[in-house]
């Protein structure tokens, strides 16, 4: 098994000091985190171009809130801007050559045939990677305090952490416009883009041993990020088992809007679309396997995916019976995974009850 | 009118020199005897030691050695990434403790200690031996409240999780402003440990 670069640091310290100097960090020695090259770009670090936006889409997602309301509602999370560092060099290392431990929760990605894990142990401390998968450049984003792993494509721009919260959600900037956006919502909310919706694509919130086997030859983001933390310290609580914040009935920041229907922290699997938002209640979906709720009249159906312990979301606008069954759901004649469902899927993502509530007042909960 | 003022002026003046000689001497007191250089030593390293721990740059984690060091450590060493936090430039593995080393965070916690450790010495002197000074038990209390506040301060909002407060803007603009306020108070205290220093009994 290969050193990850926190063992190989180690052993470096128990040689002596010799080679003190510039050992971690960007452009320090590779140790047992292996620079991966993107397929086309020759590196992943992440440079932005100023004036540069980030790529937004044709539609606008649905906000329970108006952008105003949402803006006036912004407040300091104790830190400056940047004061939690994006991750814009990354680097990876094999999926045997870390040491995540099998239950300790990770976000992975899987783009043009590239996959690659995010701890949330490292990510904890810096909320975003600015990254290239699968010849993409994309953003990689995790709020600790709402408990929500969202991808964003960020074109020639990268985004950083503002320091500001709403609803407790991690609020992005990007560093070519300098618009805020609040995670969730994936809109502008101040700075020239404002009213503008980010183009995101699926980030599935899973464990280190779910993600592998799913995805033997995935990589993962390694301890040598450019900066030095107690990466094994979790401000907020533990994931594996569940403790602290994650698992208390508080939240740090008061919520736009209380909804007692669920814990604040239960996760739902949510989705928005341009009409409205609803949520799954996740443990039901992984127990039950189909959920059906509807947004705006028109219905929608979640199915689960026990490999990786998550679900995904279609419109089924016709209202196809989809049943489960072994190997994956039946739908229309044919038997289909739980992400090739033939419906038109709805992106959707894992998140505290209390920040879904507290974003779309009222809003659907199927549990 | 001016010569009044420059009067007034002198006086405050003149107070504060007399203010400042006989904490002066009150300290020089405290630090002459063995008691009071351990109280100091002590109060410093281990409250040094709460502030890196609230910070969260001093804990427990997995045993290991290693020493490393961010790349161009002078240029990040002045990073700011909190209100008098400073970005970490090195890593320290001993055996079960980590410790990140923040060199801005370490000067200002060193001084703090200091502060606090000077005060707390002073007043153990002055309670042990009254002749001294003219100081009962209640300076050192005095003493310590700021010293408690600061460390509070260190921590950020991580510390509302412990205590169970809900994070606001007036409670965040109160956080941004303990660690000053509690410097004001420990050179408040010791300035006030001055005013009770009869420099006869010296």
């Amino acid at each position: 098994m290969g050193l990850t670069r926190r063992d190989w640091l180690r052993a470096a310290g128990a040689l002596g000091a010799a080679g003190l100097a510039g050992c971690t960090g960007t452009g320090g020695p590779d140790g047992g985190g292996r620079r991966t090259a993107a397929p086309g770009t020759g590196d992943t670090t992440a440079t932005a171009t100023p004036g540069t936006p980030p790529p937004t889409a044709d539609r606008s997602l649905y906000l329970g809130h108006a952008v105003d309301h949402v803006d006036e509602n912004l407040v300091s999370g104790g830190v400056p801007k940047d004061g939690i560092p994006s991750i814009d060099d990354p680097t990876f290392a094999a999926a045997g050559e870390t040491p995540v431990a099998d239950g300790d929760p990770v976000f992975g990605v899987a783009r043009n045939g590239e996959a690659k894990a995010y701890p949330q142990y490292i990510l904890v401390h810096h909320e975003i990677v600015n990254d290239t998968v699968g010849g993409d450049p994309v953003a990689v984003t995790y709020c600790p305090l709402t408990g929500t792993a969202q991808g964003f494509e960020r074109g020639e721009t990268t985004f950083g952490v503002s320091g500001r919260l709403v609803n407790s959600n991690l609020t992005m900037y990007d560093r070519g416009t300098d618009t805020w956006w609040p995670q969730v919502l994936a809109t502008g909310v101040r700075g020239p883009l404002r009213g503008e919706t980010l183009e995101e694509f699926r980030v599935v919130w899973t464990t280190w041993k779910q993600w592998r086997s799913a995805h033997p030859d995935t990589q993962v983001l390694t301890e040598d990020t450019g900066y030095t933390r107690r990466y094994g310290d979790d401000p907020y609580g533990d994931y594996n088992p569940r403790a602290g914040y994650y698992d208390d009935g508080r939240t740090l920041f008061s919520p736009l809007v209380t909804d007692d229907r669920a814990h604040p922290k239960r996760v739902v699997l949510g989705t928005r679309t341009t009409e409205g938002a609803l949520t799954f209640d996740e443990p039901t979906l992984l127990d039950e396997r189909v959920l059906t709720g509807d947004v705006a009249g028109t219905e929608y159906v979640a199915v689960a995916d026990a490999a990786l312990s998550t679900g995904y979301v279609y419109a089924n606008p016709d209202g196809l019976t989809v049943t489960a069954e072994d190997g994956g759901y039946r739908v229309d004649g044919g038997t289909h995974a739980a992400d090739a469902l033939p419906l038109d899927r709805s992106l959707a993502f894992d998140g505290m009850w209390f920040a879904w509530a507290g974003f779309y007042p009222g809003v659907g909960y199927v549990r | 009118m001016s010569g009044e003022l420059s009067s007034d002026g002198a006086g405050v003046t003149d107070r504060l020199g007399a203010l400042l000689a006989r904490t002066q001497v009150a300290v020089r007191g405290a630090l002459s005897r063995r008691d009071g250089r351990a109280t100091l030593a002590t109060a410093t390293v281990v409250y040094l030691a709460l502030y890196l721990f609230g910070l969260g740059h001093l804990g427990l984690g997995p045993w290991g050695w290693e020493l490393s060091v961010v790349a161009d450590p002078l240029a990040r060493a002045t990073r700011v990434v909190g209100p008098f936090q400073w970005e970490p430039v090195a890593l320290v593995v001993a055996g079960p403790v980590e410790l990140l080393l923040s060199p801005l965070n370490v000067a200002l916690g060193t001084g703090l200690a200091a502060l606090v450790g000077v005060n707390l010495a002073v007043s153990v002197v002055a309670y042990r031996g009254p002749r001294a000074c003219r100081l009962g038990a209640g300076a050192g209390a005095t003493a310590g409240l700021p010293a408690l506040l600061s460390g509070v301060a260190c921590c950020g909002p991580t510390v509302l999780l412990v205590v169970g407060l809900q994070a606001s803007a007036t409670v965040l603009t109160v956080f941004q402003w303990l660690l000053p306020g509690a410097v004001v108070a420990l050179v408040a205290t010791l300035l006030w440990v001055g005013t009770k220093v009869d420099p006869a009994a010296v």
